[in-house]
């Protein structure tokens, strides 16, 4: 039984993304490009071959993945190693994190979410019968998790780096494995976030700095402040498609991280729970086909994706609204990225195929 | 079954994800609705650029509405290089228009500042200049309406106006003091720019300038300026260190005009020594008021009944002795057996010396202390001094009898005028002023009124006012204040002569102040004229000759002014041997020879051409000619 709904509010979803990728981006790129479409029509691209893409994948059965998980998740290593090295990985905005292709870009850090996700899930469903010992089940595939997290952070990606080792985590968590060992995890990271404090007080401060962002208005919080600049005025309905001032040179590219922030001052706070719906109801549809699955690893994996998804999406708008300070994610669907769309494409297709089948 | 476990788990977190996000939409929610109206005024205010316009200070009007001081208005050119596309272009055509180097020009256009006066070339246009640039329509290219304090009547009423700053703020005198009422709010032009300084295409919002609120003074300005002018021709006259002029109405207190020379042009004042644009004479001088001070003398003498001014009388011998000391009458030889009433025509000083002997200190004092002597009026004015009264401990006899003719004390000139008034008024007194309103300057709709202040009442009785009143008019009719006297009105008043004291404590020799008390009409007086002349050369030292003809020249702009009906009951003037009588010609065209003859008598009657009628007679019918003039008679 494929799944209507949620390939349709995902169609919907990207398409008003790509609108609102050209509403957000028209000014930065006539200014950097002299050439006002430029944004869309790149993201227009990757969205037609996201679409097929999506298509594809939800035909290919998911249970091959599962038989080449090892060879995916070495390549994907391999990719985020090679990122690394000077000459073939390219840096953008401070990060070592692309493959240059022309004007494109690849992420391997994108490509390596999938990739972990389905070996992570084939670990928990292959050793499923361990998981009442808590430690020996986590240890191995925490070490794995560790590793890539490592890797990324050598870029540095610390958003997407964190996407990865939360919602993984959150994965083992779902298999019904010893909850108090994610409070223990829970303290330890606490212990090293105070650590890391005490090392380092200047940390403290940036960390508190979205609490109140006019402490630093053309520093810490200058981004967060032209986000509530942007949020704030558009009140109950906003200003209207295209009518945002903010993305006049005052948020920085505001195509990207803050998309969310000129889809408030446009749309309003009705667009905002417009959006808000349609990402709900992904998540809701993707739950209701694991909680179907009765094969372990189309429930693992299948939950797994979505939840990246969707724990990218939250962080996203915590971050735009200033609930979290600055971490630097793109909201799935909408931001403007061709490797995240894709990506995400990728897993709603392999999620759809997991649904598909009985 | 493990498969539950897990399921509950996936719900878990999926009650989870939805908490978070029910979160982040109350979050959403707090700033976009809670937090609009603060977010929206800070974004507001970060994308939008405020070209000031500014407000028109509010007026200072006379009583009529006449302006005293205004504004005038003029353009200047304002700068956003940012938005300057063509720079060489713009550069280029406003240097033409404005007579500037085209590389200084460029340098304006092309500054890295958001916002860029060109000064001083550019400010103060004329309308046509203005005119010129406006119709270039280069965006980022703006003109500005300016607006600058002006006194079209240059020095008149300085010192009560005060002036302004270069800013158009008020530093002194009405101008500082009502500061927050003619001030008005600043206007502004509207526009949206990017974060790079461009202007957007949305529409511009015009702020309109609130201008102040006018200031409505009971002063008349045409009497105003008769005041000022005559004033300035007595300092030129008699090269005066200075002038008071002082005209209040008594039975409000509302000042209808205040002079004091020398005076300072408010538009330029940083030409003037301080004490000149600081000091309102008119005020803030207190000096030895010499005679004038009789009148309260008097005043308190009549009401204690202590004196019939018609029926006592005195002999002046030139001199009074007082415990061990001569007091000397101004008239040395004396004037001899006189009634009281001539006593205060003739100005006796022995005469008041005795007036004051019969009244003793405490009474005296009182009466000083009544009418406000050594206390400021409290006139709303800055800058007012009390004047200096001796303590009633330290009044020993001959403190009694200088106080009693106007020495050893100290007054300012609106004192004296605020007492003469209550004394005149029927012993009711106002407090002077000066404002009589705030109005909003567009529809001149009051929004406050300050009436007349009845500070006391009955501080005499009517009959003493009536009989000082008498005295005064007699003063001019029969005595001192004969240069003040109006053929055919009734006008009161009081000659002042005081020596100043200088520096050194002690009477300065020929320096004196020559003042003059006036009130019209003398029966019921509307308006009371002070004129005091500081430091007069060249002339006579006496207030009669120096003050009185000035308060004369006042009091008849003041009759044609208010056109004051003209009184036939006022007192016949008695002349001196030295003065010539006028007559007003009878019509004699008509009658016989014998006839007019008897009809003009006291003229010298020239007849040409023969007959017995008269034709016609030159100088015409009712001119008014000297005694003994020539009067010809064509007979037919």
């Amino acid at each position: 039984m494929k799944d209507k709904i949620l390939k349709i509010t995902v169609i919907i979803l990207s398409l008003f993304g790509l609108l609102m990728i050209y509403s957000s981006s028209y000014i930065w790129a006539d200014f950097k490009y002299n050439n006002p479409y430029k944004f869309v029509i790149n993201q227009g691209i990757f969205l037609v071959i996201g679409i097929i893409l999506m298509h594809v994948v939800s035909k290919i059965d998911y249970k091959l993945y599962k038989k080449h998980a090892s060879i995916i998740l070495l390549l994907g290593v391999i990719l985020l190693i090679l990122v690394l090295i000077p000459g073939l990985g390219i840096v953008r905005n401070g990060s070592r994190s692309w493959f240059g292709i022309g004007s494109l870009g690849v992420q391997p850090s994108e490509l390596s979410k999938i990739a972990l996700v389905i070996f992570v899930s084939k670990y928990l469903e292959k050793n499923d019968k361990d998981k009442k010992m808590t430690l020996n089940f986590i240890l191995p595939i925490l070490l794995v998790i560790m590793f890539s997290f490592f890797l990324i952070m050598l870029e540095p990606d610390f958003g997407t780096g964190m996407v990865i080792v939360l919602s993984l985590l959150v994965l083992i968590f779902i298999t019904g494995t010893n909850f108090t060992i994610f409070i223990k995890l829970g303290i330890l990271g606490l212990i090293g976030i105070v650590l890391l404090v005490i090392i380092a007080p200047y940390r403290l401060k940036r960390i508190t700095s979205f609490l109140n962002p006019w402490s630093d208005p053309l520093g810490s919080g200058f981004q967060i402040i032209q986000s509530l600049y942007a949020i704030g005025p558009g009140g109950l309905l906003g200003f209207g498609f295209t009518s945002s001032r903010q993305k006049h040179f005052y948020l920085p590219e505001p195509q990207t991280d803050f998309i969310f922030s000129i889809i408030s001052e446009e749309f309003g706070f009705l667009g905002v729970l417009i959006v808000s719906f349609l990402f709900i109801t992904i998540f809701y549809r993707v739950v209701k086909i694991s909680i179907d699955k009765e094969d372990l690893f189309g429930k693992y994996l299948s939950f797994g994706l979505s939840f990246m998804l969707i724990f990218q999406t939250l962080l996203n708008l915590a971050v735009v609204t200033g609930l979290i300070p600055v971490t630097g994610v793109t909201l799935p669907f909408i931001s403007y990225g061709g490797t995240s769309l894709l990506v995400s494409m990728i897993e709603i297709g392999i999620i759809l195929n997991i649904g598909s089948q009985k | 079954m493990f498969r539950s476990i897990i399921n509950n788990r996936i719900k878990f977190v999926f009650l989870v994800v939805i908490t978070i996000f029910l979160i982040v939409i109350i979050r959403v929610f707090y700033i976009q609705v809670i937090e609009y109206k603060k977010l929206s005024s800070l974004a507001e205010s970060l994308w939008s650029r405020n070209l000031p316009v500014q407000a028109d200070r509010g007026r200072i009007l006379d009583r009529n509405g006449l302006v005293i001081a205004g504004n005038v208005t003029t353009s200047s050119l304002v700068l956003i290089p940012v938005q300057i596309k063509n720079k060489e272009e713009v550069a280029k055509n406003l240097a033409e228009i404005l007579g500037v180097t085209y590389e200084e020009m460029y340098k304006h256009v092309s500054k890295k500042t958001s916002i860029e006066r060109v000064h001083p070339e550019g400010r103060d246009l004329s309308y046509e200049v203005a005119e010129k640039i406006n119709d270039l329509g280069y965006d980022g290219v703006y003109l500005l309406k300016e607006t600058k304090r002006s006194y079209p009547y240059e020095e008149v009423l300085s010192h009560v106006i005060g002036y302004v700053g270069i800013d158009n703020q008020g530093l002194s005198g009405l101008e500082l003091m009502y500061d927050k009422y003619l001030t008005g709010s600043d206007g502004s032009i509207k526009y949206y720019s990017d974060g790079k300084g461009n202007k957007l295409s949305l529409p511009e919002i015009y702020n309109s300038p609130q201008s102040g609120f006018d200031i409505n003074l009971t002063i008349d300005l045409n009497l105003q300026l008769v005041l000022e002018n005559e004033l300035n021709k007595a300092m030129k006259k008699y090269e005066a260190e200075g002038a008071i002029g002082i005209v209040m109405n008594p039975k409000t207190g509302e000042v209808l005009a205040m002079s004091s020379k020398p005076s300072f042009n408010p538009a330029n004042y940083q030409d003037y020594s301080k004490e000149t644009i600081n000091r309102n004479l008119a005020i803030w001088s207190s000096y030895e008021p010499g005679s004038t001070f009789k009148i309260l003398t008097l005043a308190a003498a009549i009401n204690e009944g202590v004196v019939n001014i018609f029926e006592d009388h005195y002999y002046d011998s030139g001199k009074i002795n007082v415990s061990g000391s001569t007091l000397h009458c101004w008239k040395p030889e004396g004037h001899g057996e006189e009634t009281f009433l001539q006593v205060v025509e003739n100005s006796c000083n022995p005469g008041f010396v005795v007036l004051g002997q019969r009244l003793g200190k405490e009474k005296l004092f009182k009466y000083i202390d009544l009418f406000g002597f050594g206390k400021k009026t409290g006139i709303d004015l800055n800058g007012e001094s009390k004047g200096i009264i001796f303590n009633l401990d330290n009044v020993g006899p001959l403190e009694l009898a200088t106080t009693a003719f106007g020495q050893g004390v100290s007054v300012t000139a609106i004192g004296q005028v605020n007492a003469v008034s209550a004394i005149v008024n029927e012993g009711a007194m106002y407090k002077p002023f000066v404002v009589k309103g705030i109005s909003e300057s567009d529809t001149g709709v009051m929004i406050e009124e300050y009436k007349p202040t009845l500070v006391s009442q009955n501080l005499i009785k009517k009959e003493t006012s009536d009989l000082v009143k008498y005295a005064l008019e007699s003063v001019v009719a029969n005595g001192s204040g004969h240069n003040a006297y109006i053929e055919g009105y009734r006008v009161g008043g009081k000659t002042g002569t005081a020596q100043k004291v200088g520096s050194d404590g002690h009477y300065m020799v020929g320096n004196y102040i020559l003042s003059f008390m006036g009130i019209i009409p003398a029966n019921d007086p509307e308006f009371v004229v002070y004129i005091a002349v500081d430091g007069a050369h060249n002339v006579t030292q006496y207030g009669g000759s120096v003050s009185a003809p000035i308060a004369k020249s006042v009091m008849n702009s003041i009759i044609s002014l208010y056109n004051l009906p003209p009184d036939p009951e006022g007192m016949p003037r008695s002349y001196l041997w030295y003065e010539q009588k006028y007559i007003t010609l009878p019509n004699v065209v008509g009658m016989n020879k014998t006839e007019a003859r008897d009809m003009l008598n006291g003229l010298t009657i020239e007849y040409s051409g023969t007959g017995e009628k008269v034709a016609s007679m030159s100088p015409e019918a009712n001119t008014r000619v000297k005694e003994g003039s020539i009067v010809k008679l064509l007979l037919n």
